[in-house]
């Protein structure tokens, strides 16, 4: 069931932390134009009869129906017979991932997080306020949606069991996507990622997470400076100081790219640093998911 | 040898390497430090940059001296400095070694060790030749005898390889040897004689004889520890309430204390005691008290911070805890709780006394120092006599009376009794059921307070007679006696004139029972028996510090008999002694129960010079501490390398990865928040069948989480018979035409998951609605539940707890499909407080509540209807409300409520 991770049991996640951490912010019920079709039960009004909580309408009643079904107080205003129908209900689905790459299990000083655990904390916390406001949370590649406000512990417990690629078949469309991760990928890949999300009416958020060090490159001498997977070629440069400018270029040009993808497939897109406190970071997702 | 004040260099040589170190200074200069390594995520960003100039980078000068220091260190530890080089000993010629290696020397052995070794030290580096003589008896039985002379490095090993022997020197012996050797060896030789400071024998200590032979042949130096006391322990004497230690030792100056621990099997420390010994006091003694049960376990004392064989004690059966034997009426008769005759005797003895079961006559074949019969006549015969001879011997025989022992009076009993027994209250009796009396002082029950609760209400009677009262321990308020006792012999017997168990009276259920009994046992006089000539075989025996280990080859083992009389010596160590396996009796051979109490040594010849053990520091080699100096900077340089390269993270994930290895192992079942309440469902040979169900589950568990308390985890697919059911409330089970009869395991554990409380959804998928879905289903059902404890079924009735455990709900309970019937146990079967462990239908709910992976339903319900699902979804929920809180909601108390709501 699990796909083992990559790097041997990931570090244990905790909803609790997770909880608090959204604890400071309204439950958050996500802006929908249009909800992803799914017979979970929500706060957003199909303007359809169907399953809910909401009266809709009366109608007449037809033949077959049930006569269970009968209003009999609407039904005594008159000489027809009504049924009364309900407003269907339906909750948003919205799909959460985080990059599980090697890469993610970094961290540049020891006064900071992984930026995998900082990504992972700030997508429970995510979770956490999107099950609140009694929407539906699905992790990207996992088999099934969470929804009810117990079903965070569950969402922690897949997402230490999942590490899948961003990619959902079986993602309902219209849907909302959050993915976090560090998006140092070729910027062909993560193009390639998020339209095939966006071909399925999926609008999204990236958020990159980073460490300050992969920011400033910090570091001076002789350094031999090796990837995080086992096939990338370490690479030796004798003064690091010296390319520090050169370095900086290249980071600001590779995150313009990536707004580009993001603004081109109508997404959103925003940085963070694993040294500034997560709550900025969770504040800026909740007013990007929200309405109005 | 080279020396520098203080400071002798054995290979002077070596120091020659000291002007290589600039070159070494000149290698590390010229090699540039490895780089440093670092772990980076964003290194495809870093690639092809255009590199800048590369400038050399030196090792920084802390590294270089830090090498250079560890390597001076290295020249310098190889040539072997020497700290002080000793003195040499008295005298030339070859040098004669006498050593007391009895027990008393184990208390310091260490530092008389240091001693020979640095006096052989300074005969090496003279090249004197030297010997070797001890003065305990060796191991193996030999007689002693003194080594012949050889270089004094050869005896080094041999010196080193001595131990002090638990048992006294015999210097009578050592005497002979020395003549022996003498005379072997003519000419003169210096002696050192490494004494223990006591005299072994009450009379004729071979010491001074051994002293003047030595003095004749040359200079003789004795090394004695000044200022220490040489101390026995001896065995306790047990007294009913306390350990009476007590000390022997040679006459001390000072007046002090002395702390002797009290230790169990283990080794734990119970109890520490101090034994005050005046100045120039030669014995010392000391009250243990503890209570029983704690001194019970206690299995050896010694002397704290005195490590010899005199010093400690090991305490057997003697000492402890009283071997009590338990007859009831019938021989076979099993112990029912809370009515058997034996229960409250063994509640009550067991934890003063070791306890056995069994007939008279095999409790009579081992030691035993009280017998319990609980209202078991005495016939004549074999029994009576062997029971009549052991109470002579000193055992202890208590009985109690009861309907039997009323019929049939016998005359191992304190007093005649009347026959029959005495009702005190009941239907036809003016009389009330009698309280005790206090005791009177002269009884073994003095000062027992007598609760005011306890009543006596059948007794048997004594007939009156003169001595009646001199025999009565215990009375009632009303003066007849209730505990009568006799003493017969070297032993004992006691009639309580009650039962055992709670028929007669409550006496057995209040505490003033155990203390009753415990009094009784505390006054038998211990092991009474015979003891047959049996050998006692070595299990343990101590060395000379008075630590157990395993008998040597040596030792032989002690006919029973003999035990008593044997003395600790070469043959017989002291220590455990018994029958080995589990569970056999074990005796305690003490080294201080033979010796005399220790005292002063005479006075040596004129002449002797002395020289104390300890306090003078032994020379001492350098060069090891040099090296392992050198080793600790070569180490903090490594890691100060690895530091500097960036590895050092890396090395400690190494390290840390077999642990993750073993974590990972677990099986990924008790990774998987073990502690979550899951549904079950019963895995078929039909993965899309299996799905369906899954999803379904999954559906529910997501809606009950929803709209419910309940926290639902993953559902989990079981096979009964492999999987472990007892963690899952409830168990979805699909039958279809395919679905195998469980066979034996399979059937039983669904049978034990119904039986403790399960409840199983049978469900066939083809009724009402969906008749002819499930082709066969009907006829496999009969099939598969035919080897299931299946109870008598009823339909669901209105009122059933399962239409209101949550949702109040028809009795149609639709699921994919409506119209069917569906079944649960019979209302009147009250087993598992009315909850029905089975519930059969043909609903097909889990196809109502199957969502799929994109959220949606993937199945119509039939003939359809949004409301239909809504019921599917709350059938669900109830059920598992039922399955969670079971006849909770059928309590009677809710209906008011229930019953207003239905009026809305």
């Amino acid at each position: 069931m699990a796909e083992p991770s990559p790097r041997g049991p990931a570090p244990p996640l905790n909803p609790l932390a997770a909880e608090a951490l959204g604890g400071r912010l309204p439950p958050l019920v996500v802006a929908a134009e249009r909800v992803a079709a799914t017979v979970m039960q929500g706060v957003h009004g199909r303007r359809r009869a169907g399953q809910g909580d909401a009266f809709w309408q009366f109608r007449p009643y037809l033949a077959g129906d049930a006569v269970g079904r009968i209003d009999w107080r609407q039904s005594a205003k008159s000489d027809r017979l009504f049924v009364r129908e309900t407003e269907w209900e339906a909750a948003q689905s919205v799909a959460l991932w985080r990059d599980a790459a090697p890469g993610m299990a970094w961290r540049g000083g020891r006064d900071r997080p992984e930026k995998r655990e900082r990504a992972e904390l700030l997508l429970l916390a995510l979770a956490s306020l999107l099950l609140r406001g009694g929407e539906r949370v699905r992790l990207l590649g996992a088999r099934r949606a969470f929804a009810g406000r117990g079903a965070l512990a569950s969402v922690a417990d897949a997402l230490s069991r999942h590490a899948p690629p961003a990619a959902d078949e079986a993602l309902p469309r219209h849907a909302r996507a959050v993915l976090f991760g560090d998006f140092l990928a070729p910027l062909e890949e993560i193009r390639a990622a998020v339209a095939a999300l966006a071909g399925r009416g999926v609008r999204g958020h990236l958020l990159q997470v980073l460490d300050p060090a992969e920011e400033t490159l910090p570091y001076a001498g002789r350094v031999r400076f090796e990837g995080m997977a086992a096939t990338e070629t370490p690479l030796l440069l004798p003064r690091v100081e010296g390319v520090r400018a050169l370095y900086a270029e290249r980071l600001a040009a590779h995150r313009a790219g990536l707004a580009a993808i993001a603004g081109a497939a109508g997404w959103s897109f925003a940085t963070h640093r694993t040294d500034t406190p997560p709550e900025a970071a969770l504040l800026a997702l909740w007013q990007a998911l929200a309405p109005g | 040898m080279l020396s520098l004040g203080p400071i002798g260099f054995v290979a002077p040589w070596l120091l020659l390497a000291l002007p290589a170190l600039p070159l070494i200074w000149w290698l590390l200069r010229v090699t540039p430090p490895a780089p440093r390594r670092q772990a980076f995520p964003a290194l495809r960003l870093l690639r092809d940059l255009p590199a800048p100039e590369e400038t050399p980078a030196r090792t920084p000068w802390w590294l270089l001296l830090l090498r250079l220091a560890a390597a001076a260190l290295i020249v310098l530890g190889l040539s072997r400095p020497v700290w002080g080089p000793g003195a040499a000993a008295q005298g030339d010629g070859p040098l004669l070694l006498v050593v007391d290696d009895g027990w008393p020397s184990a208390a310091d052995w260490p530092a008389r060790a240091a001693a020979a070794q640095a006096a052989l030290e300074a005969a090496a580096r003279e090249g004197r030749r030297a010997a070797l003589l001890t003065t305990a008896p060796a191991e193996n039985g030999e007689a002693l005898r003194a080594t012949a002379l050889m270089p004094a490095e050869a005896l080094r090993a041999r010196l080193a390889a001595l131990r002090p022997k638990p048992w006294a020197p015999d210097r009578a012996a050592a005497l002979a040897a020395l003549q022996a050797w003498v005379s072997q060896n003519p000419g003169g030789f210096a002696s050192l004689y490494l004494a223990d400071g006591v005299e072994h024998q009450a009379q004729g200590d071979g010491f001074t004889p051994l002293a003047e032979t030595l003095t004749a042949a040359g200079p003789l130096t004795l090394a004695r520890a000044e200022g220490r006391a040489t101390r026995l322990l001896l065995p306790p004497r047990a007294e009913p309430d306390r350990l009476h230690l007590a000390l022997r030792q040679a006459p001390a100056a000072m007046a002090g204390e002395v702390a002797v621990l009290a230790r169990t099997g283990d080794g734990r420390a119970l109890a520490r005691a101090t034994i005050p010994v005046a100045a120039g006091g030669e014995a010392g003694e000391a009250a243990l008290d503890l209570p029983i049960e704690i001194r019970n376990q206690i299995t050896r004392l010694e002397i704290e911070g005195e490590e010899t064989a005199g010093a400690a004690v090991l305490l057997d059966e003697r000492f402890r805890r009283r071997p009590v034997g338990l007859v009831g009426p019938v021989e076979q008769g099993a112990s029912t709780p809370l009515i058997g005759p034996l229960y409250y005797l063994e509640r009550a003895l067991e934890p003063y006394a070791e306890l056995r079961q069994g007939g008279v006559a095999p409790l009579l074949s081992r030691q035993l120092a009280v017998m319990v019969l609980a209202d078991r006549p005495l016939p004549e015969g074999a029994e009576r006599a062997a029971l009549a001879r052991w109470v002579e011997e000193g055992g202890t025989l208590i009985r109690f009376a009861g309907p039997r022992l009323a019929e049939a009076p016998d005359p191992l009993l304190p007093v005649r009794l009347r026959a029959g027994e005495r009702q005190l209250g009941g239907a036809l009796s003016w009389e009330q059921p009698q309280g005790l009396a206090p005791f009177a002082d002269s009884s073994p029950f003095a000062g027992l307070p007598t609760p005011a609760e306890v009543a006596i209400s059948t007794q048997v009677l004594a007939e009156p007679g003169p001595q009646l009262s001199d025999r009565t321990w215990a009375r009632l308020a009303d003066g007849t006696p209730l505990v009568t006792a006799e003493a017969r012999g070297a032993g004992r017997i006691v009639l309580f004139h009650v039962t055992a168990n709670a028929e007669w009276s409550n006496l057995p259920l209040s505490g003033l029972f155990i203390d009753m009994l415990r009094r009784v046992v505390a006054l038998s006089s211990g092991v009474a028996g015979a003891e047959g000539s049996q050998p006692l075989a070595p299990l343990e025996t101590m060395d000379g510090f008075g630590r157990l280990g395993p008998a040597p080859g040596g030792a032989g083992a002690i006919p029973a008999n003999r035990f008593a009389e044997t003395a600790p010596g070469p043959r017989h160590p002291p220590g455990w002694y018994g029958v080995p396996g589990e569970g056999g009796e074990r005796r305690a051979l003490n080294l201080s129960a033979s010796l005399p109490a220790p005292r002063a040594l005479a006075a040596p010849p004129p002449g002797t010079a002395f020289q104390a053990i300890g306090g003078v520091p032994a020379e001492r080699d350098l060069g090891p501490w040099l090296l392992a100096a050198a080793l600790l900077l070569l180490a903090a340089d490594l890691l100060l390398s690895l530091v500097q390269r960036g590895l050092i993270g890396r090395a400690a994930r190494l390290a840390a990865l077999p642990l993750l290895v073993a974590l990972a192992s677990t099986p990924a079942w008790a990774q998987d928040m073990p502690l979550a309440t899951r549904i079950g469902y019963v895995a078929s040979e039909d993965a899309g069948l299996d799905e369906t169900v899954r999803q379904g589950l999954v559906g529910l568990s997501d809606y009950v989480n929803r709209r419910t308390a309940a926290a639902l985890g993953e559902p989990v697919a079981v096979r009964p018979g492999q999987d472990d059911l007892s963690t899952l409330p409830l168990l979805y089970w699909v039958i279809t035409a395919e679905t195998p009869t469980p066979a034996g395991a399979a059937a039983g554990a669904l049978n034990d998951f119904m039986r403790q409380g399960g409840i199983i959804l049978i469900d066939t998928r083809g009724e009402g609605s969906g008749e002819g879905f499930a082709p066969g289903a009907a006829a496999a059902l009969q099939r598969v539940t035919r080897p299931l404890a299946i109870p008598p079924l009823a339909p669901v009735s209105p009122e059933h707890v399962l239409t209101r455990s949550f949702y109040l709900l028809p009795p149609e309970l639709p699921g994919r499909f409506a119209g069917g019937q569906v079944w649960v146990s019979r209302q009147e079967d009250r087993a598992n407080d009315s909850v029905s462990p089975v519930i059969i239908g043909g609903h097909d709910w889990a196809g109502a509540w199957a969502v799929d992976a994109r959220g949606n339903n993937p199945y119509a319900v039939i003939p359809g209807g949004a409301r239909q699902r809504t019921l599917a979804y709350r059938f669900g929920v109830n059920l598992v409300m039922y399955a969670l809180t079971g006849n909770y909601k059928g309590d009677q108390v809710h209906v008011p409520a229930i019953l207003e709501r239905l009026g809305n």
